[in-house]
């Protein structure tokens, strides 16, 4: 059965609360929220939360690099479509 | 979870490594000649490296990664080098004959993280120079780029400082300082979190400046010529 969004959106933030060290970053995970300069991630954290995605969800990120990703809709959008 | 892909264990032989091997032997002469002195942090820095493993070196010309060969001889290194390198026709084929793996340092795709992964999984030896670029201007290594500690966190592989004193003259002896292997999940777990990787890549930063003074600190190393 397909993910809905809004798990893919949770799913999201519990990995990024997990490793982030912000208190308030579920605050920060909104759809049109910067990866670099809302949630202050680098291209290493960049790089660290995909590893993580890609186990949560079976997926893999081929063919695209970090500033493939501009913000936190475009990462779903992404898992969304290789779940499809 | 997904089942990691099968890796193939790097074996003794192999038509790949043909080149790399090949230029290892026929230098063997040479080797003897340009033989580092080798000075070790402690006794856990003398053990021969088996196994998986990332070296890292302070870069501060382009003949560095010749340096690391002479000073880990007994090993095949896997060098990351910049993408930028592979763009020349020559260069390129000369770095794909030595088995580099190229990386864009200014978008890094995860492609390229796999690969890099994939190799360790396979037990080889992959080294880099985590300041990113020749330092020119100084013997203190600039601050180090933390890629190394993802890679270290996904394939488990410990990293191995190392500090190679920049020559002066050509007919000065190369000191290479090694330092003793680093596990990153041994000190944070399989999951660290962003400040941990931070922290991990200054302190092998601090590390590689520690090696840099046991040069001048002959009362603290343990030593060994050839």
């Amino acid at each position: 059965m397909q993910m809905r969004r809004e798990e893919i959106a949770d799913k999201l933030k519990d990995i990024l609360l997990s490793a982030s060290d912000d208190p308030d970053v579920l605050d920060k995970c909104t759809e049109d929220a910067k990866l670099q300069t809302d949630l202050g991630l680098t291209s290493v954290n960049m790089l660290y939360t995909v590893i993580a995605i890609e186990e949560t969800f079976d997926i893999r990120f081929d063919d695209v690099t970090v500033t493939s990703f501009d913000t936190f809709k475009d990462v779903i959008n992404y898992i969304e479509k290789k779940l499809a | 979870m997904k089942k990691d892909k099968k890796v193939n264990k790097a074996g003794l032989f192999s038509i790949k490594n043909f080149v790399l091997d090949f230029v290892r032997i026929t230098a063997a002469p040479g080797m003897l000649w340009f033989r580092p002195k080798h000075i070790y942090e402690n006794e856990a820095a003398k053990k021969r490296i088996k196994g998986a493993a990332i070296v890292i070196m302070n870069h501060v010309g382009m003949i560095d990664p010749m340096y690391l060969m002479l000073a880990i001889w007994y090993r095949r290194h896997r060098f990351v080098c910049k993408s930028d390198l592979m763009q020349s026709k020559l260069g390129g084929f000369w770095l794909r004959l030595f088995r580099c793996i190229p990386i864009d340092r200014e978008n890094a795709s995860f492609a390229t993280m796999r690969q890099i992964t994939d190799v360790l999984k396979e037990g080889n030896l992959v080294s880099m120079f985590p300041e990113g670029q020749v330092n020119t201007g100084s013997e203190m290594p600039a601050a180090f780029k933390s890629g190394m500690i993802l890679m270290s966190v996904q394939s488990g592989a410990p990293i191995i400082p190392v500090y190679i004193k920049p020559r002066k003259h050509a007919y000065e002896r190369i000191i290479a300082v090694i330092g003793e292997p680093f596990s990153v999940t041994e000190k944070y777990g399989p999951h660290p979190k962003f400040s941990q990787i931070d922290e991990a890549a200054r302190y092998l930063h601090e590390k590689e400046l520690k090696l840099m003074e046991l040069i001048n600190k002959p009362a603290e190393r343990n030593e060994k010529n050839g």
